[in-house]
């Protein structure tokens, strides 16, 4: 369904035939409960040969099988892990919309606390560091004398408004 | 003639620009006024020059000039003249136009705005500012010229993709750019100051309500790519975390960081290098969402028609800018000073925080968005990343996010006192615990409706949080009425601006919330007279009228009455349209919404006896969303109307000398020099740049990759080395036996999956006797196809197969992970898949891998 803005299609869509549309009503199972758990599956399933759909949004005839496929196993009393890990034995990790936690993914799945860490840690160096750097000597008598007259001056100028 | 001349004002564009990229810039580096101020007048004439071009481009489109190949490639003189209009930019060439005609606009705007400014200062961020535009009409110039001819001129044109007639083209990327190109701004003056070596609060002062208005049109752009996608669509949903979505929301949080890193950076004198380096930063991940929209290095279901030699000259450009600007940014800004100290409570902590938790998340986007790419890189194989993961990470990064949102404003410079913040947040909790508990008890507890309730109570929270601090402000119920009415009245207009924009985050935040928990779907196949009930509406299926004609399409349109408890509401007509040029389809969706929530309806395929696939969702809240998005804007305006901001308003009343009173005490008094903090290693400011160079070489492989025709989606099979699946088809051919799993024992075997309708396969099977003639058993295999058309292509083509068997669902191919036939699958005597090749196979790779990995094998 979603084309949306491209402007051109890619080669391997033009090797697919026919025009189903998302997801249709003849394939949908007549169990709300088993449905509902196939179309989580679906969004979680990436269209294969689509730019970058999962397999309920594409229009793709691979979708329309993996679709079916999918509804196929639910039936079959397979959990949707199993569900998934039976596409993924075919066509790869690649088919999975939120990657599984893996050697190939430490980086993706750890980044974001790694950036908020990272983030944070140097916030509080900020800190130290401007502890450190602030000048803690007492003020020396000159310094003491000039703010004395300018909370004066200050307050004096209170007063007249 | 009119091509030409807009050609040839771009051609005198690109001398202008070179001129304003390199005199001032001298002039500045030697103290000559006079170059110094051929700044103003070069961004002028290169504002005029671009103006003439794009005007040129425009005229062309809407007379329909088809001597022109970007007018015969997306017009049609059946297109209604608003979209004749907007067809300008909806294409690459026409698009790049007015990414250049608006990045000279705010040229402009700094020679107009910006005459009492530094004149070192200007000087140079203009320079950066044509530079800049040097190498965008340098781009359009060789590698996407819009003014191309055709000879000779065809009658007509090839028309716009029906997608893109719609009123949104009028608005989304205008406004879009305006942001991507107004952080040019920021920029620009951050290089300038790094030039310069000083960045003074005269400098934030300057560069805070640009990046303002950059970031309202942002806003508003990517806010409306959304609603468009929303309402254009049929599927429902706003936001896919597409690469070309997270392009965009990439700058805005950046962006968002920016405008908030810059208010600590004027006020208070501080955090000035990390204002510098998200001013890069946010500039720079606008230039990488228009080098990955254009280059086809990710996968979108966005982009513009990739080209790997575009996408290296983007690169290239990416390179200069980003790359020359960290160089830079590593010498420099070392020797950049902070100002003010501050506590861990206070408003700049507040700030600094939000800073952290923005960057994060758009470092997370960033990550996430190229992920597949690095892993891909570093040949780890081929990764996808989609909406439930992005939807995961961002939670947490975006929770306590907004939790501070409604504590920082309540804090004070310096020091704040968190417990006072906290007791004037009393009501804002009241407000949200109540609002957690009511809609716990009017949606029933459910785990949706507590995910749904959290989302409320945090959006709640952000509200009233807002709200509170704009009372406390006015003394709200803490003083006479009158006072704070008075109060109110002369509060500065920035501190409306916040409170609006933080409100309108707020109401964001409730259209997320309602949308994820509440949306109900009905798919179903609808006959005229049949209803169905979604949500508590009855929605009557009337009938559908075929052959409506629209002024350049034909449209089967869908009549529905909506109505609740027997009241009617709505009448509804979703079309399908199939435009005459191009001849494509397009659905439009009808939507009845009360500003609470929309009924949407798809009209879908047709069926049996008048049936028709029907699509319908109600969207609670989803309204709110887009609202929300307009007061974060609105409050953005009326921020930029703040005296204190109106840009160079200050500055011209009082001179060049003008300096804030605050800073200006700072600068004079000896107490707070001794107070400026030591510079951090140097070491720290190089790690950008590398990080830098390290994408730039994953882009140049992927670029080379692409050049060489292997394109992003092309994945590795996983059944390599693993049997071949089980499976027993029948023939094609009557007078054959079929085909199993067990049949590939024995020999080296080739399995070809192949069909009548697939385009390539046509171009493959010409090869195909190739490889029989090596000795190779060649089985077919009739992939998803109907026999009779199978039968009648290999009557043409011929037959090289020793057999052929149908897999008339598709199921083996499936088994097999076929997924772009052709297919080639190379098996060895025990039956084991060795190798694959997705796509046609050409006589050399018949030649050089086939065969004799096939001879090895044997």
């Amino acid at each position: 369904m979603r084309l949306r803005l491209a402007l051109a299609a890619s080669l391997l869509l033009l090797l697919f035939a026919g025009t189903a549309l998302a997801i249709q009503p003849d394939e949908m199972l007549a169990n709300p409960k088993l449905e509902a758990r196939a179309r989580a599956i679906d969004k979680e399933l990436r269209c294969l040969v689509c730019q970058n759909e999962n397999i309920d949004e594409s229009d793709a005839d691979l979708a329309h099988d993996l679709r079916l496929l999918v509804r196929k196993r639910v039936v079959a009393a397979d959990s949707d892990e199993q569900v998934k890990q039976y596409i993924v034995a075919r066509y790869g990790n690649y088919v999975l919309l939120k990657p599984p936690f893996d050697a190939e993914t430490y980086l993706l799945w750890l980044g974001p606390a790694i950036l908020l860490l990272g983030g944070a840690g140097a916030a509080a160096l900020y800190y130290r560091h401007a502890m450190d750097s602030a000048d803690k000597r007492p003020l020396s008598d000159e310094e003491v004398r000039r703010l004395a007259a300018l909370i004066a001056d200050s307050d004096a100028r209170n007063k007249g408004a | 003639m009119i091509a030409e001349v807009g050609l040839f004002a771009l051609i005198l564009a690109l001398f202008v620009a070179a001129f304003q990229s390199t005199v001032p810039l001298i002039g500045a580096a030697r103290g000559e006024t006079a170059w110094m101020n051929l700044d103003r007048p070069a961004a002028f004439a290169q504002f005029a020059l671009v103006a003439i071009s794009f005007g040129c481009l425009m005229w062309l489109h809407v007379t329909s000039d088809f001597s022109v190949l970007n007018v015969v490639d997306n017009s049609h003189t059946d297109k209604p003249l608003l979209y004749k209009i907007t067809g300008v930019w909806g294409n690459h060439e026409g698009s790049m136009m007015l990414w250049t005609f608006i990045l000279v606009l705010y040229g402009m705007a700094v020679s107009v705005f910006g005459r009492d400014l530094p004149p070192g200062l200007r000087a140079r961020a203009l320079a950066v500012q044509g530079m800049i535009g040097f190498g965008f009409i340098l781009f359009i110039l060789m590698t996407s010229n819009p003014f191309t001819r055709v000879d000779p001129a065809p009658l007509n044109g090839q028309g716009l993709n029906p997608l893109l007639q719609d009123p949104g083209l009028a608005f989304h990327p205008p406004f879009l750019y305006l942001g991507y190109v107004g952080f040019s701004m920021a920029f620009s003056f951050a290089i300038a100051a790094l030039i310069e070596g000083r960045v003074d609060a005269a400098w934030a002062r300057w560069v805070r309500p640009w990046t303002l208005v950059a970031w309202c049109a942002l806003t508003l752009g990517v806010a409306m790519g959304s609603w468009w996608s929303y309402y254009t669509l049929g599927w429902g949903g706003y936001w896919a975390w597409d690469p070309v979505e997270n392009a965009s929301f990439m700058p805005w949080l950046a962006g968002t960081a920016l405008l908030h890193s810059s208010i600590v950076a004027e006020k208070r004198d501080t955090m000035k290098s990390w204002t510098i380096f998200l001013a890069i930063i946010t500039f720079s991940l606008s230039l990488l969402g228009t080098f990955l929209v254009r280059s086809g290095v990710l996968t979108s279901v966005h982009s513009f028609a990739n080209d790997p030699r575009r996408g290296l000259f983007i690169l290239i450009l990416l390179g200069v800018f980003t790359g020359g600007s960290l160089i830079l940014y590593a010498i420099r800004a070392p020797a950049l000073k902070g100002g003010g100290l501050f506590s861990p409570i206070s408003r700049e902590s507040g700030l600094l925080f939000n800073n952290v938790f923005l960057s994060a998340a758009a470092g997370t986007v960033f990550l996430g968005t190229l992920y597949p790419l690095f892993v891909d890189a570093l040949g780890l194989g081929k990764v996808s990343v989609g909406p439930p993961y992005f939807n995961m990470v961002m939670l947490p990064l975006m929770v306590p996010l907004i939790l501070l949102m409604a504590v920082g404003p309540l804090l004070s410079w310096k020091r704040g006192d968190l417990p006072e913040a906290l007791s004037r947040l009393k009501f804002a909790l009241i407000a949200t615990l109540v609002a957690i508990v009511a809609t716990l008890i009017l949606a029933g507890v459910s785990s949706r409706s507590v995910w749904a309730a959290l989302g409320i109570g945090l959006a709640v929270w952000l509200f009233f949080g807002a709200l509170s601090e704009w009372a406390g402000r006015i003394g709200l119920f803490q003083r006479s009425f009158s006072d704070s009415f008075h109060r109110a009245l002369h509060l500065p207009r920035s501190a409306y601006g916040m409170t609006i924009s933080h409100m309108g985050m707020a109401v964001v935040l409730l259209g997320v919330a309602g949308s994820l928990a509440w949306r109900a779907e009905y798919l179903q196949v609808m006959h005229p007279g049949e209803s169905a009930m979604v949500a508590g509406y009855r929605i009557a299926f009337i009938g559908a009228q075929e052959n409506v004609a629209g002024p350049n399409y034909t449209a089967e349109r869908g009549t529905f009455i909506v109505s609740r408890n027997g009241q009617f509401i709505a009448e509804l007509q979703p079309e399908r349209r199939v435009y005459a040029n191009p001849p494509e389809p397009k659905s439009t969706v009808a939507i009845h919404t009360n500003f609470v929530s929309d009924i949407y309806v798809v009209l879908g395929d047709p069926g049996v006896h008048d049936g028709h696939v029907v699509h319908i969702f109600h969207n609670p809240l989803i309204p709110w969303l887009f609202f929300g998005a307009i007061m974060m804007v609105l409050g953005g305006i009326v921020s930029l109307t703040d005296r204190h901001h109106r840009i160079g308003a200050p500055l011209r009343r009082l001179g060049a000398r003008f300096r804030p009173p605050a800073i200006a005490v700072a600068a004079a008094s000896p107490l707070a020099v001794e107070h400026r903090l030591k510079p951090v290693r140097r070491w720290v400011y190089v790690l950008p740049l590398l990080a830098f160079a390290a994408l730039a070489g994953i882009f140049i492989w992927r670029l080379h990759l692409a050049d060489e025709g292997i394109t992003p989606n092309l994945i590795p099979s996983v059944m390599i080395d693993k049997p071949a699946p089980d499976f027993d088809l029948p023939p094609l051919l009557a007078s054959e036996p079929g085909f199993k799993t067990a049949d590939l024992k024995g020999k080296v075997t080739v399995v070809n999956f192949f069909a009548s309708w697939c385009v390539p396969c046509r171009e493959e099977h010409g090869f195909l006797p190739l490889v029989t003639q090596a000795g190779l058993p060649l089985i077919g295999i009739n992939y998803k196809d109907r026999p009779e058309d199978a039968k009648a292509w290999l009557a043409e083509l011929g037959d090289p197969y020793k057999t052929i068997a149908v897999d008339a669902h598709g199921r083996t191919g499936i088994d097999f992970g076929v997924y772009g036939v052709p297919e080639s699958y190379l098996i060895d005597k025990q039956g084991v898949i060795r190798k694959k090749w997705t796509g046609p196979l050409t006589p050399d790779l018949i030649r050089d891998e086939l065969i004799p990995l096939a001879e090895k094998l044997k």
